[in-house]
């Protein structure tokens, strides 16, 4: 595949994700149930949430991005949250929920493929290891039953937030690195 | 245990290839030589009870007796070496079985399709052409994988020629191909790459309602697309038919070609009953059409 034809793909893949998130989140938070099913609640950001990778960033620094820094601030973002959401997998009793999870946790392990493949295509090395700094021990595990839901429930903001967001950021790329060009480029650098 | 044996035969379960050679050695025991007389001059190789021609044995040396078959689709089960014995009683000294067959050939003609069955789930059937009969237990398995990452291998189940992956993801490569693997060997089929997006062969439209509106010549067809534009857009063909008529008449498909979930079709009989039927695919035409949706019937009003 061509640099442009795989950041099509991975822009496909993304807006499907959003897709699969939009109901797949719905019926999560209505598994967690009241307060977090409940269309107006909006909890305080704790200090727990700050594991997540948040895709919330400064516009004029989000358009200043150099197309690897866009890329591997992706990369790096969802590598982690698919970490989470593979916890997430696990402990869900519902069955059908526990088939859904799994599915999209297979489509976003090919999201964070495609956006591997995007970047080796452009030339771009891929981020190491996972991204901030790594968490104090047993700093991970919730202590009570409703902080947990509450990591529960930010993991999935994010994770639609970062969607939101990286469909914008492969939309911006796709019209930046038009097919042919970047061929050429590479086959004249002697890739 | 209470019989003591005088010798075995060399392979002891052979599974061997159609028209190939194959030589067996019977080597009898040192102990039963000088207790029952027993010489490997004496050996007599048996296929089934039917003795097996003197011109094929070779006597190694006093123990071990050699039989030599130039073309093994003689072979048949068992394959038993004898002895006769003093007072001329012939005595079965070792019998083994003899599987006969062919390594599996390259699977050729693999495709697959993605048939929709829900809003959600997407299964993928690959398809494949085994190659000729093996005569040996033959296993196929489904192979697929990504660039950076393989799956579970799909098993086939009752069938040696099709496999269904239970859900597959959309908008990334997938690498398909299937292996073929019995004792004598393995074969891989071609390789294919494509997108499973590529494949998909739709659920078609359902909950149709068909109505009249002010003009006696046009009725308007609505239904709902199963599946999400975030998966794919789709096009349409619709057919339709004047109830008393066999022969369909299709709306030009270019007027259909982008996605909706209705369409007026014009230049109709009025005060007449027409039968509605619709199917759809990818709008870019790369898959497979839907099957046609349940019929819908409409009345125009008169003029």
């Amino acid at each position: 595949l061509g640099a442009g034809q795989s950041i099509q793909k991975t822009y496909d893949l993304t807006r499907y994700l959003e897709h699969q998130l939009r109901t797949l989140a719905g019926t999560y938070l209505n598994y967690l149930g009241p307060p977090f099913n409940e269309p107006d609640f909006n909890p305080p950001r704790l200090a727990r949430a700050e594991r997540v990778p948040s895709a919330t960033v400064d516009l004029d620094l989000w358009r200043g991005l150099t197309d690897n820094a866009r890329l591997a601030a992706n990369y790096r973002a969802y590598s982690r949250l698919l970490c989470y959401l593979r916890g997430l997998d696990g402990q869900v009793g519902a069955v059908e929920l526990r088939h859904r999870l799994g599915h999209f946790c297979s489509s976003l392990q090919g999201l964070v493929l495609s956006i591997a493949g995007v970047m080796s295509s452009l030339g771009y090395p891929l981020p190491a290891g996972p991204a901030g700094p790594p968490l104090p021990p047993g700093s991970s595990a919730a202590p009570n039953d409703f902080l947990k839901k509450m990591d529960d429930f930010w993991l999935l903001k994010e994770l639609q937030t970062w969607l939101w967001r990286s469909a914008k950021d492969f939309n911006r790329l796709k019209k930046k690195v038009p097919p042919a060009v970047v061929t050429l480029r590479l086959e004249t650098r002697g890739f | 245990g209470l019989v003591q044996s005088c010798g075995h035969i060399i392979p002891e379960s052979p599974v061997l290839a159609l028209g190939s050679n194959f030589t067996a050695l019977c080597i009898l025991n040192e102990s039963c030589l000088d207790f029952g007389n027993i010489y490997a001059s004496q050996i007599i190789w048996k296929i089934k009870n039917k003795v097996v021609p003197k011109e094929q044995y070779r006597e190694i040396n006093r123990t071990v007796s050699s039989v030599t078959f130039n073309d093994t689709s003689s072979l048949a089960t068992p394959l038993t070496c004898n002895v006769l014995a003093d007072g001329q009683i012939e005595q079965n000294i070792y019998g083994i079985s003899v599987t006969v067959g062919l390594p599996p050939e390259k699977p050729k003609n693999l495709s697959c399709i993605v048939y929709q069955v829900s809003k959600l789930t997407y299964p993928m059937k690959c398809t494949w052409n085994p190659g000729r009969h093996t005569f040996l237990d033959t296993h196929f398995r489904l192979k697929y994988r990504w660039s950076r990452e393989s799956f579970p291998d799909c098993i086939p189940k009752y069938v040696n020629n099709s496999c269904t992956i239970s859900d597959v993801q959309f908008f990334v490569n997938l690498e398909v191909w299937v292996e073929a693997a019995n004792a004598l060997g393995k074969a891989e089929s071609d390789r294919l790459v494509f997108d499973p997006i590529e494949i998909v062969k739709p659920l078609p439209p359902h909950n149709l309602s068909v109505n009249s509106g002010i003009l006696p010549t046009v009725l308007k067809l609505s239904w709902e697309n199963r599946i999400s534009a975030a998966v794919m857009k789709l096009k349409f063909n619709i057919r339709y038919r004047i109830s008393s008529d066999t022969n369909w008449m299709q709306v030009p498909p270019e007027d259909i070609a982008s996605p909706r979930t209705s369409f007026s079709i014009q230049g109709l009989r009025p005060y007449t009953e027409y039968v509605f039927s619709i199917r759809c695919m990818k709008e870019d035409g790369v898959g497979f059409w839907s099957d046609w949706s349940e019929e819908k019937v409409g009345v125009t009003t008169e003029d």
